[in-house]
C-alpha cells in the first residue's frame, strides 16, 4: 500500500516542525516538508500540517504574517480541494489568520503562557483527523501557548454549535477561551484546528498516547 | 606627569577597569603604553568575566576528565559521549547582573547565550534548566524582578523551542540586591554528526559574520559584570542587550545546516565582550592570525566608533570561518532563512590581530597578549575550618513545635510551596522528547535514536552553603547526583556556575575555595567531572554579599525511559523503607523558616557518597522482570515530614511505624521529623518485590558498612501518619501546596 503523503508547512520560527514531522512517521505515513516561501502542487498530498510555534516571531499578531505568505496559496488550494488540513497551536492561529477557520486567537485571560496537561472532550466527531475519537470521547494533551483564548462573535458562535464545527472543548479552561473551545473545524470538517498539542502524545513515555489518533487520517 | 594629565591618566583606569600594577604588564608586554583600542581591547578580555583572574589558579584544580569527556574548559561548551554515537553538549551560565538591572531582558539573554554556545557547537539544543535564586517578597522591586526574570526565561526559550525540563529556586534575604539568574542549556549531536570548535584555521579563509546587526546594546558588559553594584547601578540599564529569540531561533537551524553541509571551519558566538572576545580568542586558539576591516561588520547605526563595535553585546551574533570557495554556499543558507552572512577579514599566518577602520590600521597585537597572558591572581584565603556545629544529631534543635502546625507552614511558604507558578509559563515538551518535566524532581528526555534516557538537574542548596561551604561544595554535587541515581541514571559529568561575592575579600575566597574542594573531590569519587561552566565574581551590592552559590548541572544516562521510578505513592499497601547513608544532621531549611542560624552535626564524606550514589543507582535501575522501585524522593529540606507530604500529593497516603522510624533513625521527635539526614531517599519497593529488593540491598552493599535500607511503614489511607507525632490529611496538603505562590 502507498504511504500517506503528509505535507508539513515550517515557516521561519516554526519550532513543532520536527515534532509532527516524527508523530507522522510513527503512524506510518510520509512527511515531506513544504517551505513558507514556496508554493506546492495541492493535489499530490493526502494531508497537510500546519505545526506549532512562533511563525515570524509572532510579530504583528500570532499567525498573522504566515497567513500570509506564498506556501499559504497553495494551503487554500487544498482545503478548497477537500484535503484535510491541520493546524495544531500556531497553526491555529495561522488558519483562523487566513480565515480558513472561523475566529480568532488572543491573549490568555491570565496574561501569562500555559503549559500544562489538560482533559478535552470531543463534541463532534472529525472523520478526517482523531475519527476513531467519536463525539462524547475524551481525550488528554499538553498545551503551551499564551495567545490560546478563542473567541467569536455570539452569532458565529452559535453557527458553529448549528453546524456541528465545534471539534473539542477544555473540561478545565485554561486560557478563557469562549464556551471552552479547544478546537474548531469548517463545515466540511477537512480544514480543522486545536491548539493542545498531539504530537507530544504519542507513546506511554510521553505521558499520554491520545495525540497518536490525529495522525492516522481518515479511518472510515 | 602634570596634574591635568594625571588626573587623566586616573580616569582612563576607572573608565577600563584596569589597575595600576595590569597597566605596567600591559605597557611592558606590548613595548609600549596602551593606545587607543587598545585600551578597549584590554578592559573587555582582562576582566574577570573574560580572564577567570581570581579563580583560574583554584579551577585548574578541579577533577575535569573521563574517558567519556570529548571537551571541556576552553570551548564553549563541555562535550561527553554516551556511546553508541550520542554525544551531549551542556554548560550552565550565570546573568545575574544584567538580569537585576533589567530582569526580563537579562534573563531572557541569558537563555539566548547559553543556547548560543551549545549550538555553536554542532549540537542541537535540547534541553533547558534554570536555577534561580531571588531576595525575600518585601525587598525592593523583588516581586516585579521574579515576574520579569520568569517570562523573560520562558518569552525566550518558549519561541526559540528548547524545551525548559528542570530547575530550582531558592528565597533567601542575601539576594535582596543581587539575584541570581543562571540558565543550562543541554544540546545532542546525533550519529556522525561532527563537534565544531572555535580554533581558527587556514590562511587565505574568511571571517565570515552571520546574524543580527551590531548595534550599541551592551557595549562594556563585561566589564560591567566584573565589578560590584552600587546605588548607581539602574543606570547601567542601557548596558544590558536586548534579545530577539525569533533571531535566534533562525540561526539555529541555520548553522546547523551550514555545518550538517560541513560549509565551516571554525565557529564561535558573540557573547561577553562580543566581536573582540571571540575574535581574538579564535586567532587564539587556532594559533593564527586574524585580519578584519570593521567598516563590513553590519551595523545598526553608522555612527558607531570602532570601539563600540568591538565591545558591543549585541545578541544573536556569530562569527565562522570559512573557506572561500565554500562562501557562496554558505551564504546561500543563510538567505534562505533570510539572515545575512558578511565577509569581514581573513586569517593570517602571522599571529597577529589587525584591526582595519576607514582605510587605516587601528591595532596590530598579538592574540595571546589579550588571551593567554592576563595575569592569574592568588586572592589571599584561609583553610578550611568546620564551623556551626553541635555535639550530636539530638542537639540539632529545628525550633518545630507543633508538627502538624509546622509542615502546613511550610507547604504555604514560597520555600515549600508547589513551583508550578514558575514552570507552567515555561514550555516542558516542545521537541516531542520529554519525559519528565520540572513537575518531577529529575528532568528526562529520550534520547530519538538509541532511545536511552538522560537525565537533567542541578544543584546547591544555598542554605547548606550558609551552614559550611566545603560541605555546600560536597552537597552541590552530592544531592543532584542521588536524585540522578533514585531514578536509576548514572551522573556522568558536571557543569558549575560559580556565583559569589567580592573575590577581594577574604572570607569570600575562603569559601571558593573550599566549596570547590568538596564539589571536585565529590567529582571525582563518582567519576562525573566538571567539564564547562563559569564563575561569576562580584556579587556584591551596596558591601552586602550574596551566599557563596556555586550551582551545579549534572547529566546523567539510563539504558531505558521504561519504568523509571515516580517520586509519589501511587499504590496502597506497597512498603516503604529509607534507604540511608547517616553522615550529617542539620536543622538546615527548617532552622532558617524559623529564624536560627542553621546548626548541624558530623561531616560529609565524598568517598563514601560515590559509593552510596552507585548502589543507589543499582536499586533504582531497570531490570528484566521490572524495576524493583515503584517511587523514590530524596530527604531534603525540611526533612522526613516534608518529604512524605510530597510523596502523598497525587492522593495515596502513608501510615509510618513508629518503632520501625525509630530502629531506623534512633530517635522519633518533632524535631527530628524536620530534621534533613544526608542522605536519606524515602523508597517504595513494587508489590511482591520487597524480598528481591531486600536481598539485592544485602549483595551490593559491599564494603559500605554504613548504608542501610529499613523498613518504615505502608502507603495508604488519605493522611500522613506518624502515631503521636504527625497526622496530616492528604486535601490539607494539596491545598497548601498550591497556596505559597507570590503570582
Amino acid at each position: 500500500m502507498m504511504k500517506r503523503k503528509c505535507g508539513i508547512v515550517r515557516f521561519p520560527g516554526t519550532n513543532c516542525d520536527r515534532d509532527v514531522f516524527q508523530a507522522v512517521e510513527m503512524v506510518g505515513a510520509e512527511p515531506v516538508w513544504l517551505w513558507h516561501a514556496d508554493q506546492f502542487i495541492a493535489k499530490e498530498y493526502d494531508s497537510i500540517f500546519l505545526p506549532g510555534g512562533f511563525s515570524y516571531g509572532d510579530y504583528l499578531r500570532s499567525g498573522a504574517l504566515a497567513s500570509r505568505a506564498p506556501v499559504m496559496k497553495s494551503v487554500r488550494e487544498a482545503a478548497e480541494r477537500g484535503i484535510p488540513v491541520l493546524g495544531i497551536c500556531n497553526g491555529f492561529q495561522i488558519l483562523t489568520e487566513a480565515q480558513l477557520l472561523p475566529g480568532s486567537l488572543i491573549r490568555n485571560n491570565h496574561l501569562r503562557f500555559n503549559d500544562d496537561w489538560v482533559g478535552l472532550k470531543f463534541q463532534n466527531t472529525n472523520r478526517f483527523f482523531a475519527g476513531a475519537l467519536r463525539k462524547g470521547t475524551n481525550a488528554k494533551l499538553p498545551v503551551a501557548h499564551g495567545d490560546g483564548r478563542y473567541f467569536v462573535e455570539d452569532d458565529e458562535l452559535k453557527r458553529l454549535q448549528d453546524k456541528g464545527q465545534i471539534w473539542l472543548t477544555y473540561e478545565q479552561n485554561p486560557n478563557g477561551s469562549i464556551n471552552d473551545i479547544a478546537g474548531v473545524m469548517n463545515e466540511k470538517g477537512n480544514v480543522a484546528a486545536l491548539m493542545p498539542h498531539p504530537e507530544r502524545a504519542m507513546t506511554e513515555w510521553m505521558g499520554g498516547v491520545d495525540g497518536f489518533k490525529f495522525f492516522e487520517g481518515d479511518l472510515t | 606627569m602634570s596634574n591635568g594629565a594625571a588626573a587623566e591618566f586616573e580616569a582612563k583606569l576607572k573608565k577600563y577597569r584596569i589597575n595600576r600594577a595590569e597597566h605596567e604588564m600591559i605597557t611592558t608586554l606590548l613595548g609600549h603604553e596602551p593606545q587607543g583600542i587598545e585600551w578597549a581591547l584590554f578592559s573587555a578580555l582582562w576582566s574577570e568575566h573574560c580572564s577567570y583572574k581570581s579563580s583560574k589558579v583554584h579551577l585548574k584544580k578541579l577533577f575535569n576528565k573521563s574517558r567519556r569527556v570529548l571537551e571541556s574548559f576552553g570551548e564553549n561548551a563541555g562535550v561527553v559521549d554516551l556511546g553508541q554515537g550520542e554525544r551531549i553538549a551542556f554548560k550552565i551560565e550565570s546573568h545575574n547582573h544584567p538580569s537585576f538591572i533589567e530582569p526580563y531582558q537579562g534573563a531572557a539573554t541569558g537563555v539566548g547565550g547559553i543556547l548560543r554556545d551549545i549550538f555553536t557547537m554542532g549540537a542541537r539544543p535540547i534541553a533547558l534548566a534554570d536555577y534561580l535564586c531571588f531576595g525575600e517578597q518585601s525587598a525592593p522591586r523583588m516581586k516585579s524582578i521574579v515576574d520579569g526574570v520568569v517570562r523573560g526565561i520562558g518569552g525566550y526559550g518558549n519561541c526559540v523551542g528548547v524545551p525548559t525540563i528542570t530547575g530550582q529556586t531558592e528565597f533567601h534575604s542575601s539576594y535582596n540586591n543581587n539575584v541570581l539568574v543562571n540558565a543550562m542549556a543541554v544540546g545532542l549531536f546525533g550519529k556522525g554528526e561532527r563537534v565544531f570548535l572555535s580554533k581558527a584555521r587556514g590562511k587565505g579563509n574568511w571571517v565570515v559574520y552571520v546574524g543580527a546587526k551590531t548595534g550599541r546594546d551592551g557595549v562594556h558588559g563585561a566589564s560591567m559584570a566584573s565589578e560590584s553594584f552600587d546605588e548607581d547601578s539602574a543606570a547601567k540599564r542601557p548596558n544590558v542587550q536586548i534579545g530577539d529569540p525569533f533571531f535566534e531561533k533562525l540561526l539555529i537551524e541555520s548553522c546547523l545546516e551550514v555545518m550538517a553541509q560541513d560549509l565551516v571551519v571554525a565557529i564561535q558566538d558573540m557573547g561577553a565582550a562580543g566581536l573582540t572576545s571571540s575574535s581574538f580568542e579564535m586567532a587564539s586558539k587556532g594559533g593564527v592570525g586574524l585580519k578584519m576591516n570593521l567598516d563590513d561588520v553590519p551595523l545598526r547605526d553608522p555612527t558607531m566608533s570602532p570601539e563600540e563595535i568591538l565591545l558591543s553585546e549585541s545578541q544573536e551574533r556569530m562569527l565562522l570561518i570559512c573557506e572561500p570557495s565554500k562562501f557562496e554556499q554558505l551564504q546561500a543558507v543563510f538567505h534562505r532563512w533570510g539572515l545575512d552572512a558578511v565577509k569581514i577579514g581573513e586569517v593570517l599566518d602571522e599571529r597577529v590581530v589587525e584591526l582595519r577602520w576607514r582605510n587605516e590600521t587601528i591595532c596590530k597585537i598579538d592574540p595571546d597578549l589579550l588571551v593567554e597572558n592576563c595575569p592569574q591572581y592568588q586572592r589571599p584565603y584561609s583553610p578550611w575550618k568546620a564551623k556551626n556545629r553541635v555535639a550530636g544529631s539530638s542537639d540539632v534543635k529545628t525550633g518545630v513545635k507543633n508538627a502538624n502546625e509546622f509542615l502546613s507552614s511550610v507547604l504555604k511558604d514560597v520555600r515549600g510551596t508547589s513551583r508550578k507558578w514558575i514552570y507552567h509559563q515555561y514550555d516542558s515538551r516542545v521537541g516531542a522528547k520529554t519525559v519528565r518535566d520540572c513537575a518531577d524532581s529529575v528532568g528526562i528526555v529520550r534520547l530519538p535514536e538509541s532511545g536511552r534516557g538522560l537525565g537533567v538537574i542541578l544543584g546547591c542548596r544555598p542554605y547548606v552553603m550558609r551552614w559550611d561551604a566545603r560541605e555546600g561544595g560536597i552537597d552541590a554535587v552530592a544531592y543532584p547526583a542521588l536524585e540522578l541515581a533514585a531514578k536509576g541514571f548514572e551522573p556522568l559529568a558536571v557543569t558549575d556556575c560559580l556565583n559569589f561575592g567580592n573575590p577581594e575579600r577574604e572570607n569570600i575566597m575562603s569559601e571558593f575555595v573550599a566549596s570547590l574542594e568538596g564539589m571536585s573531590a565529590t567529582c571525582e569519587n563518582l567519576d562525573a567531572p566538571i567539564i564547562s561552566g563559569n564563575v561569576s565574581f562580584y556579587n556584591e551590592t551596596m558591601g552586602q554579599n550574596i551566599t557563596s552559590t556555586p550551582s551545579t548541572g549534572l547529566i546523567g544516562l539510563r539504558d531505558t525511559v521504561s519504568e523509571i521510578p515516580v517520586s509519589e505513592f501511587s499504590s496502597d499497601g506497597e512498603a516503604i523503607y529509607l534507604l540511608r547513608l547517616p553522615m550529617v544532621a542539620t536543622g538546615g531549611a527548617t532552622q532558617e523558616l524559623n529564624k536560627l542560624p542553621v546548626t548541624g552535626f558530623g561531616q560529609l564524606e565524598p568517598s563514601l557518597i560515590g559509593a552510596f550514589t552507585r548502589l543507589v543507582r543499582v536499586l533504582a535501575d531497570y531490570r528484566e522482570g521490572g524495576t524493583l522501585l515503584s517511587s523514590t524522593r530524596i530527604v531534603g529540606k525540611f526533612g522526613l515530614a516534608y518529604a512524605l507530604a510530597r510523596m502523598s500529593m497525587r492522593g495515596t497516603g502513608c501510615r509510618i511505624d513508629v518503632d520501625k522510624l525509630k530502629a531506623a533513625r534512633g530517635e522519633v521527635s518533632t524535631d527530628d521529623l524536620f530534621r534533613e539526614h544526608m542522605y536519606e531517599i524515602v523508597v517504595t519497593a513494587k508489590k511482591g518485590r520487597e524480598q528481591d529488593l531486600e536481598a539485592e540491598f544485602r549483595q551490593i552493599r559491599g564494603a559500605l558498612a554504613s548504608a542501610d535500607l529499613l523498613p518504615i511503614g505502608r502507603t495508604g489511607g488519605q493522611k500522613v501518619e506518624i502515631a503521636g507525632v504527625l497526622d496530616y490529611a492528604l486535601t490539607d496538603i494539596q491545598n497548601s501546596y498550591k497556596t505559597g505562590i507570590w503570582a
